[in-house]
Formats: C-alpha cells, structure tokens, sequence
C-alpha cells in the first residue's frame, strides 16, 4: 500500500477549509488564503459556487496559477458574471444574497470574535500593527455563516482578544442583534490544519467539532487560551486528499508561495 | 434620534451645503481642455494638509505616478484614505507627507506597521465598507450614510461612526459621515482632453469619489477623441465636470499594471514589499521618485522599455477590458 501524501500546516488548512463551502451556493471571499481555498473547493467540490471579491468582482472564475497579491488583477476576476464597485458589492452582503463568508485572522475568542488590526501594548502604542478590518469586518457581519480560517497555533485562541476587529457572537446568545447586526448571522466555523470548531447554539460558545486523524482532542486544544465545549462525538477529519493536493500543487501554486515546500 | 454609541475618533468632514457651493463656485460645468503635466496637476490640485484617496489597488490601475509626484512636490500633513493600499503609505509616510491615514486596509508589512508603533503617523479605523458607505454619502449629497455593519466592535470605538436608535425600525443602526475628499486621483483605461473618462473593469468607488472630492485629478493611459463617449455612453465612468485636471500618463500605473493593458512588474513589487528600514524607503524614493524629474524620466532612465514591453506582453488577458 502507497503510504499516505506528506503536506504543509498550510496546505492541510486550505483543504480542511474547502471541504466546508457549499455548491451552488454564494460566498464573500476574503483577500490571500481564503483565495486559495474558494479555488481549490470551486476544483473540486463546489463548481456552481457563486465567489464574490469586495471590490465588485461578482462569480469570478479565477485562472491558475494563483497570483498573489493582486486580487484584482485579470486573472483574478476572469470570465466574472458582473464586474461593479465595492458599495454594490457590501450591498449583495448587507441584502442577506451571500451565504457564506470567509476570513482570516490573526486572534479568535471563544465567541468567534475576530482580531486583525494589532498585537499587544495598547491602541495607541500597539507592539505589532496589522493591516485592521479591509472588508474583514463586513463579511464577518453580513454573511449568513461566516468561516474563520487561521493558523493552528493556539496562542491564537484568546480569552481576551487584543482588539476586536471583527464580530462573532460578541458576548454571547442575542448579543449581536442587541448591537444592530443582522437577524441570524454569525460565526459557522472555525478551521486550522487540525482542528475544525463551531458554535453551540445556546451558549454560542466555540465547540471543539472535529480533529486531524491521529490527533486528540487534548491534543489540538492544548495550550489554548479557553476551554472550548468538546461535542459528543468529535469528527475525524481526513489529511489531504493526493487529489487536493495534486491541485494545490500543481494547478493553483505551483511556485508554492503560499503553501510552502516543507513536505517535499 | 437618540445616539445610542459614538465612535472616539476624529474624521474629516464637509456640510453638504459647503460641499455644494465649492462644486457650484470651483468645478467648471464646461468641456474645456485640461490636459496638463503631472508636475502641473499636482502643484494646481494638491496642497499640504490635504485628504486625499485614490482608486484601484497599489498592483491594479492604482494612480502611482500622481502618488510618486506628490512625493517629489513634498506636500505634507496629507491625510490618505487607505483602501487597497500596499506600498504608498510606506512611501508617503516615509517620504514624510503623510502624518495621518483613515483604515480600510493598512498596507503593508513591517515599515507602515512599525511606522504606528512608532507613532510617525495616526491611523484612523474604519472598514473598506465603511470607507466607501462615506464616499456614497459624499456623492449623493448627505451628512451621513446608515450602515448594518461596524456596530459591536473595537473597530467602530475607534472610528467617528455613531450608533443610534432608527427611526423606522427601532432597532440600532451604524451612521458614518459622509465624506468630502479634498483630492481624488484616478488613473484610468481613457480619457479625453476635458475629463470624461473610461474604466475597464472592477473599480472601488470611481465615480462616488469623483463626484464628492473637491479636485479630482485624472491620469490615463490614453487620450481619446470626446466623441468616443457619446458613440458609446454606457461605458463612461467618470463625466468631464467632475474632473479638474486630466494627464495623460501611459504607465501610469506603474510599477503595478492597468487590466487589458500591461501586468505589473513582479521584480519592483518584491523589492517595494520587502521595504522594512528607513533606509529602504529612503533608498527607494531617492532611486525611483527623487531622481528622475517626471514619470516619463522614469520610464525612460529607470524601468526601460524591455522591461516595459515585458509587461505588455504579460498583460494577455483582453477580454471584458475594452
């Protein structure tokens, strides 16, 4: 028997995240990793999936390989079903049009709140200054079910986020309608190279759901800065797959920029 | 209605009725030639202490040669409403133009970033979102714009949105205020000698920046006949009387690329993203902004054309883009 594919943290990130989009259905995709993975599930998984850019590209289908950086260059956008501006693009979002949303982040707490502007210190001494909301905070808003992807590095599972830049559940159960956000949206998942979290739905707090064959539950929470809710019966989730990664590899990053080469 | 939440932060803004008697007193309803050089452009539109904002993206049709003029005019205490920004905050903050930035998007890496830290320049938090719900507010000639988003977090307490009890619903909605840009610079596909002017492809907020600035400086890739846009109207962006000045920059855009015309260069973008000293930033400005007298100096003396007809043949996808 062949023995199973070796791959990056990244890599095993971008495929447990792809598996989680829906066909024919729409998504707000978020700049850099969130790229990557809407074009792996639109290969794969999800060919009728609708992807919308924040600056107005409306069902791109984006050609490989993937071009970083620029989001907004052809090749990015090509053979889009509309091409407008960044206020009608908000609109789709803020009219409940868009399923899904997709994000990064750079600390998440145990309702799904998002940091993405700074680290440490204080707001106007911040150690470390990140690049904030972009359309981060619109997605995380406005989507019906917004997907948080991130690093597994539990450092970046707070108690206390350093800032929030973008909503979850905010406090808990009823606080984000309290504040003014739209009726029934929210944080759907959260997923990293080996685990994959969702919400209670009474306590909207974050709920270990499944983890990467071969790991524990303590395992991928250890060293978190909370205690997730562990679901009854957590999920194993598959390593990549030798298709997903043929993809990833060879058709959208073949320069391996975004993945990396540590598997060899 | 009642203000449920106000936001701590300081935020540039025009009464409506101001921003009507400029345009009534100050933007010509007439299709007279504008067409000027950059150098012009900038030392007519641009003054010190200015809000300035800019569309597309650093890499995508972004106006770089207007940006790089302004650094070799040494305007200062400009304030830049950073959407799609990458390199030019580094770059106008470096070059000590810039002191304040409204996010959006701070881009990029450890210089801009480390630059905050340092406290060389004051950022201002917002969302893309919200940035161009001000800009629609701007254009349409309101005090403000409501908006579902920015209410719950850090990022509206320090912004200068308000959170108040709407009147229809009930039920907390965001408010930002308009936005009233003293300059917009625009790098575009085409345009004419008195302004109108043709973009190919996504744009930010175009024609709402365009309509809300006080100066809107148009730069392009090529100048056309007026009547172009009456053959085909639909294609207009940008009409002539909202345009100050128009410079006819092929390149424009460079060292990023325009959509259907020229990709962008790969080696000049590394180099600009891997800006994290002083004397980084220092060393590019001197080599790609002080040196040269105007950006066809810089075509010429610095980038060349193999280099520039590189980035044509890269730029091979036409479709959708004329």
């Amino acid at each position: 028997m062949e023995s199973p594919p070796r791959f990056t943290e990244t890599e095993c990130m971008i495929c447990l995240a792809a598996r989680l989009l829906e066909d024919r259905k729409t998504v707000f995709v978020g700049w850099g990793i969130p790229q990557v993975v809407a074009m792996l599930a639109e290969r794969l998984y999800t060919p009728n999936l609708t992807q919308v850019f924040e600056f107005g590209a409306i069902g791109p289908r984006s050609l490989t390989p993937f071009v970083r950086g620029t989001m907004g260059g052809p090749s990015n956008v090509y053979r889009s079903l509309q091409w407008t501006t960044m206020n009608w693009a908000f609109a789709y979002a803020a009219t409940g049009y868009l399923d899904y949303g997709m994000i990064g982040a750079l600390q998440v707490d145990p309702y799904g709140n998002v940091n993405s502007t700074l680290l440490g210190g204080s707001y106007d001494r911040p150690k470390r200054r990140f690049p904030g909301s972009g359309g981060g905070n619109e997605v995380a808003s406005l989507c019906w079910k917004t997907i948080v992807v991130l690093k597994h590095e539990p450092r970046r599972f707070v108690e206390q986020l350093d800032f929030m830049t973008s909503p979850g559940y905010l406090t808990g159960p009823g606080a984000r309608e309290a504040a003014g956000l739209p009726r029934g949206t929210g944080p759907y998942r959260v997923v990293t190279s080996q685990a994959l979290f969702g919400f209670d739905d009474e306590t909207r707090h974050m709920q270990l759901l499944g983890v990467l064959r071969g790991l524990s539950a303590g395992q991928v929470t250890h060293g978190m800065g909370f205690a997730p809710l562990v679901t009854e019966k957590v999920e194993v989730l598959e390593p990549p797959t030798r298709e997903e990664l043929v993809v990833l590899r060879e058709a959208i990053d073949p320069s391996r920029m975004i993945i990396g080469r540590d598997a060899g | 209605m009642k203000i449920l939440a106000s936001g701590e932060s300081v935020y540039h803004w025009v009464h409506p009725d101001d921003f009507r008697e400029w345009v009534r007193l100050h933007k010509s309803r007439e299709a007279t030639d504008k067409l000027m050089t950059e150098h012009e452009a900038v030392s007519r539109c641009v003054a010190d202490g200015d809000y300035l904002a800019y569309d597309f993206s650093s890499l995508t049709r972004g106006p770089q040669a207007l940006v790089r003029e302004i650094i070799r005019q040494r305007r200062r205490h400009l304030w830049i409403c950073a959407e799609f920004t990458l390199h030019e905050s580094a770059l106008l903050v470096g070059a000590g133009c810039a002191d304040r930035i409204d996010v959006g998007f701070l881009g990029y890496g450890e210089y801009i970033g480390q630059a905050v830290v340092e406290g060389k320049v004051r950022v201002f938090e917002w969302t893309n979102g919200a940035l161009a719900a001000r800009m629609l507010a701007g254009a349409r000639g309101l005090p403000f714009m409501p908006m579902r988003n920015l209410v719950g977090t850090d990022t509206f307490v320090r912004s200068g949105a308000k959170v108040v009890a709407d009147p229809f619903s009930a039920n907390p909605v965001c408010l930002v205020p308009s936005l009233h840009p003293d300059v917009f610079l625009v790098h575009v596909h085409q345009a004419d000698i008195s302004g109108n002017a043709r973009i190919f492809g996504t744009n930010l907020f175009a024609l709402e920046a365009a309509m809300a600035s006080k100066k809107v400086i148009v730069s392009a890739e090529e100048i056309v006949d007026p009547l172009e846009f009456r053959k085909e109207p639909a294609k207009t962006t940008i009409p002539h009387f909202l345009v100050s000045a128009v410079v006819h920059l092929p390149f424009g855009a460079y060292p990023g690329g325009v959509p259907g015309r020229y990709e962008l260069d790969l080696e000049q973008i590394q180099q600009l993203n891997a800006m994290e000293t002083e004397e980084q930033v220092q060393a590019y400005l001197e080599a790609f902004v002080y040196s040269v007298r105007s950006h066809a100096e810089l075509l010429e003396q610095k980038v060349g054309w193999g280099r520039l007809a590189d980035m044509i043949r890269r730029g091979s996808i036409k479709e959708g883009y004329a």
